[in-house]
């Protein structure tokens, strides 16, 4: 899976909705229902898999699925 | 005063430096952001650097009486403002700071404004705070900030010393949800300030039907520091009865609430108080394979207040963690609120979640078939019920809650007019619905039009505001935000829009619309978006807008819906499973 399929994966199970269902229009809180609870896990969830911090300012502008994606995207992800 | 406080301060800033004194082995471990890292104090270590930063702040030209914003996370920065301006003789009003997802700039907003309405030049907060707040055009805001490393490179006044104050004179601010959205700071007295947390350790008797500081030797909170509930019960009754204390942020339970479990299974006998929807989350998210090890029954007092406590959320609770030790016995409801400093009743029987039938007059709209009781007032403090015509009533009957004590609030900060609506003689009114029974309080409902979303208070103004913004209303067109409950989950919020008949085809767009508007400024998902004929919502003759009817119609089944009924997630949600 690549950086954006494993993304999907994580945002699928938090939200409680099939992967395909998913599209990047989609606003977390009003299309997903994510309450800050949900978008928090989301956060950390991601911050694990990936092994990186997502910084506040950062994450106070994810609005939908296409900027968790790009956010992810842009991140330098450790090698190991 | 009564003899509870024999022997205690008249000043808050005394309190504090007795714990240095009295605990001096004591002290508190905050944990960062994520709860990986955490770095522990003693209390002696922390009155230095509040004296040190009260030296500081005078340096920096703050003076006494003035109110200073403080909108950091949950950190060491932190306790280093409030209690440095504390010291200083100044007044920290506790904000929330950007949260850390969605909603900044209406945080950012609400800060600024604050600061305007109360008068406060000065906001201590981070660099990134000042950046966005300069992009954002938030003036006051960017010019006020005063970040933590600036605090520490001022050079402390020498010989500082800092005001003597009396028992009656304010102490600190403490924001509350105003009518309007911007919150009102309520002036809470050294005197009330002292007073709450004393006389909260008697009330706290819980089980062992002794004070609290002899059964529990650490508090696990992770409730924010700008909650009254937070401040006063987690922070001031600690430094009071010289508790160990644990601090998380709220971010951190609530993307990993097993973490709190965590905490309160490892570190001797344990206290921590939440409010329902706490309880409730670590249900929803139980996670057997991050609890190996733990031990519940060190979690002697699980405190639940700050909403509507809910019986099957007590029951869930139990059913997921008696396994690993917690008792049923350890939940110790409890009744409180920024008017009254904090506390104003608890259970004091030590039996767990008790409840009653939902007598009628029950609030349709948190569907409740049982209430629960909150116990007796704590000491000095007396209750009564009334009608809505300020008839006292007697047992059993459903009338609104009246406080008086030493606790209540001196009013709000340079809003001298609010008080006179719920300050009568000597008695708060509180807004909520409830009654009495064998002395102890039970609620029922509220007539304030407050919303209380997964322990977030919201006024409804916040939401029509952003959805008239979208449909053009807010005149004579309207929308009316409240909430309403449908199982353990607790209060979720709906959202009645006024339509014309030309608009039918577009309601679906509409209603997404308004959900994306609240969901990006408020980061509050909306359980529900209805429609009803332009006029539908009901006015008094003045024109004011009654919530509360439309409220009991949408409950009752009454209201005219004309579309946008139930799309919560029908496209979204169904499909996956």
């Amino acid at each position: 899976m690549n950086r954006s399929e494993i993304a999907i994966s994580v945002i699928s199970k938090i939200a409680g909705i099939s992967p395909q269902s998913i599209t990047l229009e989609m606003e977390l809180v009003a299309d997903l229902d994510m309450d800050s609870a949900k978008a928090l896990e989301l956060l950390v969830e991601l911050e694990d898999r990936f092994d990186v911090e997502i910084d506040d300012e950062s994450a106070a502008k994810l609005n939908t699925v296409g900027d968790v994606l790009a956010t992810i995207d842009s991140i330098e992800i450790p090698t190991t | 005063m009564s003899d509870i406080f024999t022997g205690l301060p008249n000043d808050l800033r005394e309190l504090v430096r007795r714990a240095a004194i009295d605990h001096a082995d004591h002290g508190i471990t905050i944990f960062d952001g994520r709860g990986r890292r955490s770095e522990r104090r003693s209390y002696s270590e922390l009155v230095e650097l509040a004296t040190t930063a009260a030296a500081r702040f005078d340096a920096l030209g703050v003076g006494p009486g003035e109110p200073v914003m403080v909108a950091l996370p949950t950190s060491w920065e932190w306790l280093e403002a409030w209690l440095g301006l504390l010291f200083c003789g100044a007044l920290p009003v506790a904000s929330s700071g950007a949260t850390g997802l969605a909603a900044a700039e209406t945080q950012l907003g609400k800060v600024d404004q604050v600061m305007g309405a109360i008068g406060a030049r000065h906001v201590v907060t981070s660099e990134g705070f000042r950046d966005q707040a300069v992009a954002g055009d938030f003036t006051r805001a960017a010019d006020g900030v005063i970040t933590p490393d600036e605090l520490r490179s001022a050079t402390p006044t020498l010989g500082f010393n800092p005001p003597t104050v009396s028992a009656d004179e304010v102490a600190f601010l403490q924001l509350t949800s105003g009518s309007t959205g911007l919150p009102r700071a309520v002036m809470i007295t050294h005197r009330g300030a002292v007073h709450n947390p004393a006389a909260s350790t008697e009330g706290l008797s819980g089980q062992m039907h002794a004070p609290v500081q002899d059964w529990a030797d650490c508090m696990v909170s992770w409730l924010p520091l700008y909650h009254d509930m937070g401040l006063i019960g987690c922070l001031l009754l600690p430094f009071l009865v010289g508790y160990e204390l644990r601090l998380l942020r709220p971010q951190t339970f609530l993307a990993r609430p097993m973490l709190w479990l965590r905490e309160l299974g490892s570190n001797g006998r344990t206290f921590s108080p939440a409010p329902n929807f706490g309880y409730q989350l670590c249900v929803e998210r139980f996670k057997p394979q991050q609890l190996e090890g733990v031990d519940l029954s060190n979690f002697k007092i699980a405190n639940t207040g700050a909403e509507m406590v809910r019986p099957e959320t007590a029951d869930a609770f139990v059913e997921a963690f008696s396994p690993y030790g917690f008792t049923p016995e350890a939940f110790l409801p409890c009744y409180g609120l920024a008017e009254a400093t904090l506390a104003v009743t608890f259970d004091q029987e030590g039996k767990g979640v008790r409840t009653l039938p939902a007598p009628e007059g029950t609030d349709a709209g948190f569907a409740m078939t049982e209430v629960v009781s909150v116990g007796r007032p704590i000491r000095d403090t007396r209750l009564k019920i009334v009608a809505p015509d300020g008839r006292e009533l007697g047992g059993d009957a459903v009338g609104e809650v009246c406080i008086n004590g030493p606790g209540i609030f001196a009013g709000y900060y340079r809003d001298e007019e609010a008080p006179a609506e719920s300050l009568i003689g000597d008695w708060y009114h509180t807004g909520d619905l409830g009654f009495l029974h064998d002395d102890e309080l039970y609620l029922t409902g509220r007539i304030k039009d407050v919303l209380i979303v997964r322990g977030h208070n919201l006024m409804p103004d916040e939401i029509e505001r952003l959805a008239d913004g979208v449909t053009g209303g807010g005149g004579l067109r309207r929308s009316a935000a409240f909430s309403v409950a449908r199982g353990a989950a607790g209060e979720e919020p709906v959202l009645v829009v006024e339509a014309d008949p030309g608009e039918l085809d577009r309601l679906d767009q509409t209603a997404r619309e308004i959900k994306i508007q609240v969901g990006r400024a408020l980061g509050l998902p909306l359980a529900d978006v209805v429609f009803v004929r332009r006029g539908r919502i009901p006015r008094t003759t003045s024109g004011k807008m009654q919530r509360s009817e439309v409220r009991k119609r949408y409950v009752d089944g009454t209201l005219e819906v004309i579309g946008g009924q139930k799309l919560e997630g029908e496209n979204v949600r169904k499909q996956g499973g």
